[in-house]
């Protein structure tokens, strides 16, 4: 009986929330200045620890943005949930963004979602910034409203292997990958492997290691079997500092790299003085680095009574997201979705202050960049040491 | 007339026939045919979001009957159902998307390959029962899955592959409502279906093979034969549930069908109520709502305390196993059994003794 009642209590919540949704829709209908942003956070799921930060970076954008008067006027409202890295979670809340609270543009988080999600974007003109680089989101054809905001993950992968045989001392540099078995992790992998054989450097081991895993001994001893020169990770912060720790355990001299998932704070933090010496990808700055584009957000944080020391990485990657879905809206004649596509293609050389590398998008290309900068830890901490590059260049 | 208000007190069968209709009296053959007319008009009056849920509550509800003629009729576990619709929506995506062909031909054609891939792991049962059993079919979800997420050439390893709405000449399913329809006509066939097959020969083995096996067999029933049969009626309905799904969301991808799903399934049975049709339905809408209900719990809780969304998001988890486990300890027959309960107490209402 009480489980009746609870059913039933539950019902009603439903009908009355739906009801408060189709208001709300009319309202913005009709003084228009307000636009809907719907987000899907990881804050729960596999990748949570890295989709914490990057959720309160694009909360904290248009929290600071509407208290400096919005977009020319226009208010941002930013309705997201966690859906815990769950597809079929992430495609319910698609579906609530969407009827439920009529959104315009919607920013994502995971590959998988993402490509799932990509038919229906299409199909509902929803202009979709995800927090995946997946390469198999620049295709126009099957994702026409998907952006990308930061170099692919695959051209990240090139990026490094271009630096790796630039840099590398000694001949024929060997290479392993390590990364997990989703769409995430298999995502730049096949691109790798064809870029480095393209330009000489020898993948001699690939390693599966779960994104949640918390020992890796099995995966990283049969790596010493091969003993690589190089890894490249592509994991998110937890599954790489366990790899940095098996490696310490074992004593394997393999540099690693991390694409930028694996890179951040969040890393140092767990893996500690295993992380010294790690490489790492970086597509958007360190909050500690010395940039123009922090100004905005040491003022936000300040209001907040915080400071730049309490974010990450990962928060300045969400907070640009946010940013440049938000130059879009402000180019958009019309704040629907397909205005809103129109304002982002006309996105030129985006200058972000450094936090990230400037962004442009058309027509015919939705990936922003391919530019990435590389950074190593020292003393605890990620030093970025080179500057903005690609493997084009 | 008679007073509408009063119950029946007394149903006299005097023939065989009345003795076998699936609905006893008149007055519950016409409820029913209003409850349909409701679920039919029902997008009329909801919003697409609220179709969606119902959508998903539908085809959960064709897996969920399927599952319940496995174990809850046929006294076979399976832990293998979320590999099942994978199965289902990877031969759709592949008939559909690589090869082609309609969907109302990889419809059918998804429910085929599925009862067939079913009844090939259905074989151990006859050797093999109870946890044993559970056991070897938590293989099929594993040996599945690897063979979806590594054969890339066929199913695109975990990228998963794309898929199209169906439609017919020129109109296509792309609306919420149209598929609500296309996915309420396959749970009615399912239905239909399914409350006729226990009225049948092989329905019967099926109950006769649960009840107690040595006795069927000692009966004539062919152990083997009914086993594997169950396994593959069972996952026919699994496989239409997947290749619907598959079109619903447009994607099939490794990751849709972990073993997570297989243990929704097995809550949906069990909370609807195992062996009961209606307890199928029951129990698929309440396992797909609950996350969408306590949502709306946490939204409501968020309101009041901002600073805890993150915290109450990790709540979610928890309450929804907690309900679960509830469930499970104050009401085993699930909500079918609940549904009657209110049922006999109405109806000898007010004079309960």
């Amino acid at each position: 009986m009480l489980l009746l009642c609870f059913m039933l209590l539950m019902g009603v919540m439903a009908a009355c929330s739906g009801e408060e949704g189709a208001a709300g829709g009319d309202a913005e209908a009709a003084d228009g200045d307000t636009v809907k942003i719907g987000a899907l956070f990881d804050i729960t799921g596999g990748t949570g620890d890295v989709g914490t930060p990057y959720s309160e970076g694009e909360k904290a954008y248009y929290e600071y943005l509407n208290s400096q008067g919005g977009i020319d006027g226009t208010q941002v409202e930013l309705i997201g949930d966690d859906y815990a890295y769950d597809m079929a979670k992430g495609q319910r809340l698609y579906q609530e963004l969407r009827d439920k609270d009529n959104v315009s543009a919607i920013l994502g988080w995971g590959t998988a979602d993402t490509e799932a999600l990509r038919q229906q974007v299409a199909n509902d003109q929803l202009p979709y910034f995800s927090a995946s680089y997946s390469e198999n989101l620049k295709n126009l054809e099957e994702s026409p409203y998907n952006f990308l905001t930061a170099a692919t993950y695959s051209d990240q992968g090139r990026a490094v292997v271009k630096w790796i045989k630039e840099n590398h001392e000694g001949e024929n540099p060997t290479l392993a990958l390590l990364y997990n078995d989703t769409a995430f992790g298999r995502s730049p992998i096949e691109d790798i492997k064809a870029y480095a054989a393209e330009v000489g450097v020898e993948v001699v081991d690939e390693q599966v290691i779960p994104v949640t895993a918390t020992e890796a001994q099995s995966q990283m001893l049969n790596m010493q079997g091969a003993a690589p020169d190089y890894a490249i990770i592509q994991q998110t912060w937890g599954a790489t500092a366990t790899i940095l720790r098996e490696a310490q355990t074992l004593g394997i001299d393999t540099q690693f790299i991390g694409l930028n998932w694996a890179t951040g704070e969040g890393v140092v933090e767990i893996a500690g003085d295993a992380a010294e010496g790690m490489l790492g990808v970086v597509t958007h700055a360190f909050p500690y680095e010395d940039l123009e584009g922090l100004a905005e957000m040491e003022e936000y944080l300040e209001s907040k009574g915080e400071s730049l020391e309490d974010v990450s990485q990962k928060f300045v990657q969400g907070w640009v997201t946010a940013k440049i879905m938000a130059e879009g809206i402000g180019n958009a004649e019309e704040l629907n979705g397909e205005g809103i596509r129109k304002g982002i293609e006309q996105i030129k050389d985006m200058d972000l202050g450094g936090l990230a590398a400037p962004v442009t998008f058309s027509a015919d290309n939705h990936a922003g960049t391919n530019k990435v900068r590389l950074a190593e830890v020292k003393d605890g901490k990620f030093e970025v040491i080179t500057d903005y590059f690609s493997y084009e260049d | 007339m008679k007073n509408p208000f009063v119950m029946e007190c007394g149903n006299y069968k005097t023939k065989y026939e009345k003795d076998m209709a699936i609905f006893s009296i008149k007055r519950v053959k016409i409820r029913m045919l209003g409850l349909a007319i409701l679920a039919f008009l029902f997008p009329l009056l909801a919003d697409n979001y609220v179709i969606g849920l119902a959508t998903l509550c539908a085809i959960a509800s064709i897996g969920a009957i399927g599952l319940n003629i496995l174990t809850g009729f046929t006294g076979q576990i399976s832990i293998g159902v979320g590999a099942f619709l994978g199965v289902g929506g990877y031969t759709s995506a592949i008939l559909t998307s690589t090869l082609g062909l309609s969907f109302w031909v990889a419809l059918p054609v998804a429910g085929l390959i599925t009862a067939s891939v079913g009844a090939l792991f259905g074989i151990p049962s006859l050797r093999l029962k109870g946890l044993y059993l559970a056991i070897a079919t938590l293989a099929a979800q594993f040996i599945i899955l690897f063979i979806i997420s590594r054969w890339t050439g066929l199913t695109g390893g975990t990228s998963g592959m794309v898929l199209q709405r169906p439609s017919i000449g020129s109109f296509s399913f792309m609306s919420a409502s149209s598929y609500y329809y296309l996915c309420l006509i396959i749970l009615l066939f399912t239905i239909v279906y399914a409350l006729n097959l226990f009225r049948s020969r092989t329905g019967r083995a099926f109950l006769a093979v649960r009840d107690r096996d040595v006795a069927a067999e000692i009966m004539g029933i062919n152990l083997f034969t009914y086993k594997v049969l169950s396994f593959a009626i069972s996952s026919f309905f699994v496989g239409i549930a997947g290749a619907l799904l598959a079109h619903y969301t447009m994607i099939v991808s490794p990751e849709l069908y972990s073993i997570t799903v297989s243990i929704q399934y097995l809550a949906m049975i069990l909370v609807g109520g195992l062996g009961s049709i209606l307890g199928s339905i029951l129990g698929a809408i309440f396992i797909t709502l609950l996350p969408v209900g306590l949502g709306f719990v946490m939204d409501y809780i968020a309101v009041y305390m901002p600073d805890m969304q993150n915290t109450l998001a990790a709540f979610h988890e928890l309450a929804f196993g907690a309900v679960i486990i509830l469930f499970l300890i104050f009401e085993p027959d699930g909500l079918a059994h609940i549904w009657s309960n209110i049922k006999h107490y109405f109806k000898v209402w007010p004079f309960s003794y």
